[in-house]
């Protein structure tokens, strides 16, 4: 059951995770399996996840996220959570959340700009 | 959606304390809280109901409205009859921890809501009321 809920995308070399709005303990175990896994498989250097849409950030949760990116850094691979909301931001840092080494972005879009580190060639001018 | 202004909601399973979650965020949105408000409520419903689960197995999470003068609030009650806390100082201090937590769950809590009181015996259980007033 846990498992639908989850989906891990392959795009280029970046593992992309939508986590669910309210998920339950199991769901977060789960996703931090499948996040291991694929990340094995596909030898991705990097992974993205997105919680724009989770609406309850406790201290369950956060250890599992913290975990997770220490997990992936050991494999090689780099995280960036992307899209936390204000009033989860808010939250998290009343309650004394910390997220470790996690890298994070406004949304998914600046999240795969962290983890594109390779020089830029043509110098487009979006990027500061 | 819930349209009473009390109620209660067992806890004997992991996915319980989502239903718990549930049920505080309506209430929370139906008494006009502000969303980071909701946030915080439902953010340390989750940390107490955890709390039920994972120390005393099962519990129950009694909700209702209060008000004070004009000012309307949210009770939330988390009774259990699990080994009860022998050092409330403690369990109050950031990063104590018996179930290998992150010790976060109670001061957390405390720091989210307007008030905690916890009422302890061990052997007997524990009880805790959190309440937050809509500002």
């Amino acid at each position: 059951m846990a498992d639908d809920t989850i989906s891990v995308i392959k795009l280029h070399n970046v593992l992309m995770v939508t986590v669910p709005p309210d998920p339950d303990d199991e769901t977060v175990s789960a996703l931090q399996e499948r996040v291991l896994q694929t990340m094995e498989r596909y030898e991705a250097k990097g992974l993205v996840l997105d919680i724009s849409t989770v609406e309850t950030l406790d201290s369950f949760f956060a250890r599992t996220v913290v975990e997770t990116v220490q997990m992936v850094a050991l494999m090689g691979g780099r995280t960036v959570l992307a899209g936390m909301r204000p009033s989860v931001a808010i939250t998290a840092t009343q309650l004394g959340l910390t997220l470790g080494s996690a890298l994070t972005a406004l949304d998914v879009d600046r999240a795969l700009d962290v983890l594109d580190d390779r020089p830029r060639l043509g110098g487009d001018g979006d990027d500061q | 959606m819930t349209n009473e202004d009390a109620g209660e909601v067992r806890i004997d399973s992991e996915s319980d304390i989502v239903a718990a979650r549930k049920i505080v965020r309506d209430m929370a949105i139906a008494l006009g809280f502000g969303v980071t408000d909701v946030t915080r409520i439902v953010t340390a419903a989750s940390e107490l109901t955890r709390n039920v689960f994972r120390y005393a197995g099962s519990g129950i999470m009694r909700w209702r409205t209060v008000t004070a003068g004009e000012v309307i609030g949210l009770e939330l009650v988390f009774e259990d009859h699990g080994p009860g806390i022998p050092d409330i100082t403690r369990a109050m201090e950031v990063g104590y921890t018996t179930k290998g937590g992150l010790g976060l769950g109670l001061p957390g809590a405390k720091r989210l809501m307007d008030e905690l009181e916890i009422e302890s015996e061990v052997g007997k259980g524990t009880r805790v009321t959190v309440k937050k007033w809509r500002k």
